[in-house]
């Protein structure tokens, strides 16, 4: 017993005397942590480079993924967890900010120097929440050796497509990777929306448009298709990149991130705007996704931080190099006029009349409902109207469970 | 005996108290450091942890329990743990909007400065003081072009260039040298710019500080939060707030984020059980999730039966033996993406097989009965050869004479399977086959792998698919929209969890009696 207490007496003072004896540690320079995605990865480490020899301050680069990024910083940013920079979809800002986790950001007067687009979907409540780098959206991209010039309209595209079909040139007239992200531009050519937005200008939870005249005469469009057997009635996002890659199919839809693998499989393409519904009707506006810094409220070095980014990122080096490295179309005006690759300029088309993604929580409940009504509608086992009606059922559903 | 009454110092044992020591310094700093963030629960348990572990290896008296003390410390942190926060979590609206607790929101709220009315906006210049490190002064330039100089503890006075000490002034009217104090270059304050930022410059209630790279303002604390009442009042709007649900809000229902944990009793459970629509199409899942279970062992354990016996007495059994287990050390998602590939209906090799030999394929992964025909099959496939390692072993342990025996009386083959050799197989198996199929009951990665549990189900009030097992519906409910909801999640795993061990139970009882009548 005896060896007991005297054990426990030398825990405890060994316990707390390093911690209690230990002088007060002079401020050391700080160190500043960045989380990011993989192809960002390899830039900012470069740039934070230029950034310690610049002002003795240590940056380290780390990679996360957006999933992991956002549960950190929603679950743990509070108590201290998190980086102190991490890089972001705008779309998850709502949650981010109503969460209380991420600062506001003040460019002064170097907010002229973006897009306006881009720093508005940074924007939440009346405040900047973010430093936007890179614009994304998709557009249409066509086989050039299959379709030389791009559809004015969307029943041009699906005449040409059905065309090459029975000729037997291609297996499908156009790939569907889904009927959700990035078929939004049909809905949107036939007027459909998901939210609308209120009086104050933002989009609200409570016009929810999932289920109007524009989204489902949107989706008869694949729907006939679909039903005559001209597109898969499998979605899947892979197969529909492999269909366009193969030849198999002269249309799809999607992003820059694909440009890679249609370059590698030397498949010849050309990016295009969007077809509207008639001649004279508005062409189909997708989504606009804006990847940008933000910065985390919990942050010890939250100053520098804010600096970092003010000083450093917002500068034409710094987004120039972004750019190089990882073309996207930027959110730096000067940036983003001075680039002639024709990918950049088909893209930024596309997005010329995008919409930001509604960056609101309620946003969340919609990815799942509308795969699950996209499926079901390339199945056949709904009609589009239905399908639409049902996702739009789920989707108040759960906003009204969540309440 | 006179050794051990003495104090048995041997270098065993004193190895062994060094080691103990090391071990319970390394837990109570990290106890420490615990307690510092307000995680009071995983510290009490590893404070259990410590105690448990200290006795049984400083105790002479208690040195039989020492590995079992090892066991018990484990399962007390990785099992025990879990299950007590999952239980805690149910009873909260811990999710979206209330992740801190209430202590972590009030603090959140209490850093929060603002700029008063009267305050005044300012860029800033730092000087540092040649004698201490962390004493600095701040030329402040106000809107109007009225100068100021602070220190820390000193009030902000009006300052102009060639006074009190403060030297020529630079092109854009900055003083070079002010007496007693080094000027810093903007560049030079990068570094140091949030120990900057934590300074408290002039005195109250005219607080300046800085707010960036060259702003300052004079701010104040936004929120201040009253434990008597219960209440947090805005400064700079005057109202009030109070804590409703998890939330602070004022009178007239305006919420304040960030919103906090609080306990809500058995409101999930009760959520669960009287919303239909988050139920769902419970009853189909339950039952799909049945069948998935059951079918998958059954045919799991039919297959590498079959295969046992059949290779039991074969030439060459080790190669083919050595082939079949194939499947088992490569990784389930690897055979499971490989598997979806096969069967996708527009370029899946096996799709085209069948359509080359029928003319038609049915569509594995949008018809829901085919997906799940699908699932099943490629279960069989992941989990035969560990019946087979299983089965193999356990026909070794039958006797021969018996089969021989049996032989002799005039059974025939598939006799002597059924009456001696299945029954007694059983006996040995079915422990393991309760274990597999409660391990396939919350299998999750297949059909999570596989199909993401669609095709989804028409006319289901909230998302849910046709393949969907309980795990996979609790995570599209949990974690698949962005407003998760742990507290709900954590509740429907806690009627998961009853959900397996009733059954388990049953199946236990049900062997037992099967083995009492076997005996």
């Amino acid at each position: 017993m005896k060896r007991f207490v005297f054990l426990v007496v030398l825990i405890v003072l060994a316990v707390n005397l390093p911690l209690s004896a230990a002088p007060k540690v002079v401020a050391q320079t700080p160190t500043l942590t960045i989380w990011t995605d993989d192809q960002r990865l390899p830039v900012l480490t470069e740039l934070s480079k230029a950034f310690t020899e610049e002002y003795g301050v240590e940056v380290v680069v780390e990679p996360q993924g957006t999933e992991n990024t956002m549960n950190t910083m929603t679950q743990g940013a509070a108590t201290g967890e998190g980086p102190d920079i991490f890089t972001i979809p705008h779309d998850n800002m709502g949650r981010l900010v109503d969460t209380g986790v991420v600062a506001p950001i003040d460019l002064g007067d170097k907010a002229e120097l973006f897009l306006p687009s881009a720093l508005e979907a940074f924007t939440y409540n009346g405040e900047l929440y973010g430093v936007p780098f890179a614009v994304e959206n998709v557009a249409l991209f066509r086989n050039v050796d299959l379709v030389p010039e791009a559809p004015a309209t969307w029943a041009e595209a699906a005449e040409i497509g059905r065309q090459l079909v029975d000729e037997g040139t291609v297996e499908y007239a156009f790939a569907f990777p889904d009927l959700g992200y990035n078929y939004y531009p049909v809905y949107t050519a036939f007027s459909g929306y998901i939210f609308g937005r209120g009086e104050d200008g933002n989009y609200t939870a409570d016009d929810l448009g999932m289920d109007s005249e524009g989204m489902i005469a949107g989706a008869d469009w694949a729907n006939t298709l679909i039903r005559d057997g001209y597109a898969s009635e499998n979605l899947d996002w892979e197969a529909a990149h492999v269909l366009f890659e193969s030849g198999q199919a002269p249309f799809i839809i999607t992003g820059p991130w694909a440009v890679d693998r249609f370059k590698t499989n030397e498949v010849p393409y050309a990016i295009s705007a969007f077809p509207a519904a008639a001649e004279d009707g508005e062409p189909g506006a997708p989504f606009i996704g804006v990847q940008g810094f933000m910065v985390n409220a919990g942050s010890e070095n939250l100053l520098l931080a804010q600096t970092f980014l003010t000083e450093f990122i917002a500068t034409d080096e710094a987004m120039q190099y972004i750019f190089d490295n990882d073309p996207r179309p930027s959110a730096w005006v000067a940036t983003f006029e001075a680039t002639d690759d024709p990918d950049m300029r088909g893209f930024s088309e596309a997005g010329a009349n995008g919409q930001a993604m509604p960056a609101i929580p309620a946003m969340g409940f919609v990815w799942d409902a509308w795969e699950s009504a996209g499926l079901l509608i390339t199945q056949g086992e709904l009609t589009p109207g239905e399908a639409l009606t049902q996702a739009a059922e789920q989707i108040r559903t759960q906003i009204t469970e969540s309440e | 005996m006179n050794i051990k009454n003495a104090f048995p110092v041997t270098p065993s044992t004193i190895l062994r108290l060094a080691l103990v020591g090391v071990f319970d310094i390394a837990v109570l700093s990290l106890i420490r450091q615990l307690l510092d963030d307000g995680n009071y629960p995983l510290s009490a348990i590893l404070g259990v942890v410590i105690v448990i572990i200290t006795l049984c290896y400083s105790l002479e008296k208690l040195r039989y329990y020492r590995w079992l003390g090892v066991s018990i410390a484990a399962a007390t942190l990785f099992v025990l743990y879990p299950i007590l926060y999952t239980i805690y979590l149910s009873t909260t609206n811990a999710g979206y909007g209330h992740i801190l607790t209430k202590h972590e929101a009030v603090e959140f709220l209490e850093r929060q400065q603002y700029v008063p009315e009267s305050g005044q906006q300012y860029t800033w210049t730092a000087y540092r003081s040649l004698e201490t490190s962390d004493d600095y002064l701040l030329w402040l330039q106000a809107e109007d072009d009225t100068t100021y100089l602070t220190g820390i503890g000193t009030a902000t006075k009006p300052a102009s260039i060639g006074a009190d000490g403060v030297g020529a002034a630079d092109d854009k009217g900055i003083p070079l040298t002010i007496q007693g104090y080094q000027r810093l270059e903007k560049r030079d304050t990068v570094a140091i710019i949030d120990q900057l930022g934590e300074i408290a410059f002039g005195v109250a209630p005219d607080i300046i500080r800085i707010t960036g790279l060259s702003a300052a303002a004079t701010t104040q604390q936004r929120y201040r939060y009253d434990s008597d009442s219960d209440t947090l009042t805005d400064a700079e709007t005057g109202l009030v707030y109070h804590p409703v649900e998890g939330v602070f809000e004022t009178d007239d229902g305006q919420e304040l984020p960030p919103g906090f944990r609080v306990g809500v009793g058995l409101h999930n459970f009760e959520r669960f059980f009287a919303s239909s629509a988050l139920r769902g199409p419970l009853v189909r899942i339950i039952s799909w999730n049945f069948a998935y279970a059951i079918l998958s062992v059954f045919f799991g354990f039919a297959l590498g039966l079959f295969i046992a016996v059949l290779f039991d007495t074969l030439p060459g059994k080790e190669i083919i033996r050595a082939l079949l287990i194939i499947p088992y050390p490569i990784p389930a998602l690897v055979s499971i993406l490989i598997w979806r590939n096969l069967l996708n209906p527009d370029f899946g090799a096996l799709v085209s097989l069948q359509e080359s030999i029928f003319g038609t394929a049915p569509n594995w992964l949008t018809d829901p009965m085919w997906t799940r025909i699908a699932i099943i099959i490629i279960n069989m496939w992941l989990s035969y050869p560990y019946f087979y390692i299983v089965s193999s072993g356990a026909l070794q342990a039958i006797p021969t004479d018996m089969l021989d025996a049996a032989a002799v009386d005039g059974a025939n083959a598939w006799q002597r399977f059924v009456k001696i050799i299945l029954p007694l197989l059983l006996k040995i198996v079915s422990p393991l086959l309760v274990a597999s199929f409660a391990f396939n009951f919350n299998n999750f990665n297949l059909i999570y792998i596989f199909n993401q549990g669609n095709p989804p189900i028409a006319g289901s009030p909230i998302p849910a698919g046709h393949t969907d097992i309980l795990i996979s519906f609790v995570y599209r409910l949990a974690f698949n929209s962005a407003i998760s909801d742990y507290g709900l999640g954590a509740s429907i795993s806690i009627v998961l969890f009853l959900f397996v061990a009733a059954i388990t139970w049953g199946q236990f009882r049900y062997t037992r009696v099967m083995e009492d009548q076997n005996a």
